[in-house]
């Protein structure tokens, strides 16, 4: 090595600094008219304006409250629902022999199909938005919970049992530490997909949320503001991703 | 011997009372057929559905075959460059690992904006959809290649392209066919939302259409067919990733 490289980290902020110079000069100096591209210095100051309320946006923290509302009630039934089947696939082979081929099937249908049967059957509101997170997120979920419980070595749960430990307390104390990087994996990424599966909802059906924020800024050609709440929007995936790499590095080693 | 054919009798016990209490949901008025077709309705209409869509399932297919070939090929060649050097491994992969994660379909009204309604937003959405899994699987499976196998190679007097040939693709191989699929999955999910959203032809606007005029019948038909010719799609590059990675096993 002939130069000391920076650490991986520092690396990729300079690269995303430097897009963010090269998109703010692109957008200053070229001709590109201002409907299309804002330069990033207005959409950060648009951001401020929209956090303090003083730019034209529509009650942002009424809608914000409520995609991560529907977003907190989407995940919470993809994260319980999604375990609680990984576990009856995982503890009895007969049943995960009978029903992961369906679930394997319905994974391979792009949900975004059956939107419009949801808004059909649910109306408009926040309650598609929500069923629809979960369909995007749960898939994952169950895969990896039973994939996780799977490969848990017998010889533990042997060792535990020959210990004198009850099935629940090998399932707790054994079993679960031990599948834990891999279902903690599957709800990092069923977090992503709920979110995705929320915010889709609200952009095909503008009735509330952030997504009809973004859909009021597109009509009217606000541009800044509309970088500035898609930009917003995409934290919510951001701040579920570093939340759950931080729960990653504490509890699994 | 029963004990080989439990979980199957299972599954199609449990789909048939599926479509049993769904039929009988329609017929007994539990739920107004304005908002649901019994399973013998929709299968009714599934051929005429289908004939009369004809055209748009071509659009779909061709729109999707142009968006997964260039997602999938920005992925390889971008993917193939960060491979070569560890640093720029691990400068990249937490944002792809992003680029997966996050709702893309906020940039949906700025895709109208930039290049208007038709196909390029379709394609252009669609390839960036399915861009993101496949370069986590193209870096994923460059770690699967055993430094050993590749000095051992190199010791046996391999060239450059024999060893790629014979050590490296095939064991990226794997990793490589399941990024496919999910490429392939994602990259269909991208089509069908800007389908859904502001296009003029396609599948996804045929289904739309039917939602909208509450032809209830032809909906469920159409949202069938669409899910079929999806799952084709799906389960042949599932069966290939299989295929590719069952000599690890």
């Amino acid at each position: 090595m002939t130069m000391r490289r920076p650490r991986p980290a520092i690396a990729r902020l300079i690269f995303v600094g430097g897009i963010l110079v090269l998109w703010e000069v692109f957008a200053r100096l070229s001709h590109v008219s201002p409907i299309l591209l804002a330069p990033p210095s207005k959409v950060f100051a648009q951001i401020f304006d929209i956090a303090l309320l003083r730019g034209e946006v529509p009650d942002f923290y009424a809608n914000a409250l409520t995609t991560i509302g529907e977003v907190v009630a989407a995940y919470a039934i993809t994260a319980a629902l999604g375990m609680l089947v990984g576990i009856a696939f995982a503890s009895s082979k007969v049943i995960g022999d009978a029903f992961e081929p369906v679930l394997l099937v319905l994974y391979a249908i792009p949900k975004i199909i059956l939107y419009p049967v949801i808004i059909l059957i649910l109306g408009i509101g926040v309650l598609p938005n929500i069923v629809f997170g979960v369909l995007l997120g749960i898939f994952v979920v169950v895969f990896n919970t039973t994939a996780g419980l799977r490969q848990v070595e017998p010889n533990y749960i042997a060792l535990a049992r020959s210990v004198g430990y009850g099935r629940l307390a090998i399932f707790i104390k054994v079993v679960l530490p031990a599948a834990a990087p891999t279902i903690l994996a599957g709800l990092r990424l069923g977090f992503g997909y709920t979110v995705i599966g929320v915010v889709t909802g609200e952009l095909l059906v503008v009735n509330t949320g952030l997504g009809s924020l973004i859909d009021w800024a597109a009509v009217n050609y606000h541009t800044p503001e509309l970088y500035a709440l898609i930009l917003i929007t995409l934290c919510i995936g951001v701040a579920g991703n570093s939340l759950f790499s931080l729960l990653e590095r504490r509890w699994v080693r | 011997m029963t004990d080989k054919h439990l979980p199957l009798v299972i599954r199609t016990g449990a789909i048939v009372a599926f479509l049993i209490v769904w039929e009988l949901a329609v017929r007994w008025e539990w739920i107004d057929s304005l908002f649901l077709a019994g399973p013998i309705e929709a299968m009714r209409e599934i051929v005429p559905v289908t004939l009369a869509a004809i055209p748009d399932i071509a659009a779909t297919l061709t729109e999707f075959a142009a968006a997964f070939a260039s997602g999938v090929a920005a992925a390889i060649l971008i993917g193939f460059a960060i491979n070569q050097s560890p640093y720029a491994y691990k400068v990249f992969t937490p944002l792809f690992a992003l680029g997966v994660s996050i709702p893309k379909v906020t940039l949906l009204p700025l895709f109208l904006l930039w290049f208007g309604i038709g196909k390029p937003p379709i394609i252009v959405f669609g390839a960036l959809s399915g861009f993101f899994p496949m370069i986590l699987n193209v870096m994923a499976a460059a770690s699967e290649v055993k430094p050993n196998q590749l000095l051992l190679a190199k010791a046996m007097g391999f060239g450059k392209v024999q060893i790629f040939r014979k050590v490296t693709l095939p064991s990226m191989l794997p990793v490589l066919s399941s990024g496919f699929y999910y490429a392939c999955n994602a990259s269909m999910m991208g089509v069908f939302i800007v389908e859904l959203a502001l296009a003029r032809h396609g599948l996804g606007v045929v289904v739309h259409g039917y939602a909208v005029t509450f032809k209830t019948a032809d909906l469920y038909a159409a949202v069938i067919v669409t899910a079929s010719i999806t799952v084709i799609i799906n389960m042949a590059l599932w069966y290939m990733a299989r295929y590719f990675g069952r000599w690890r096993a």
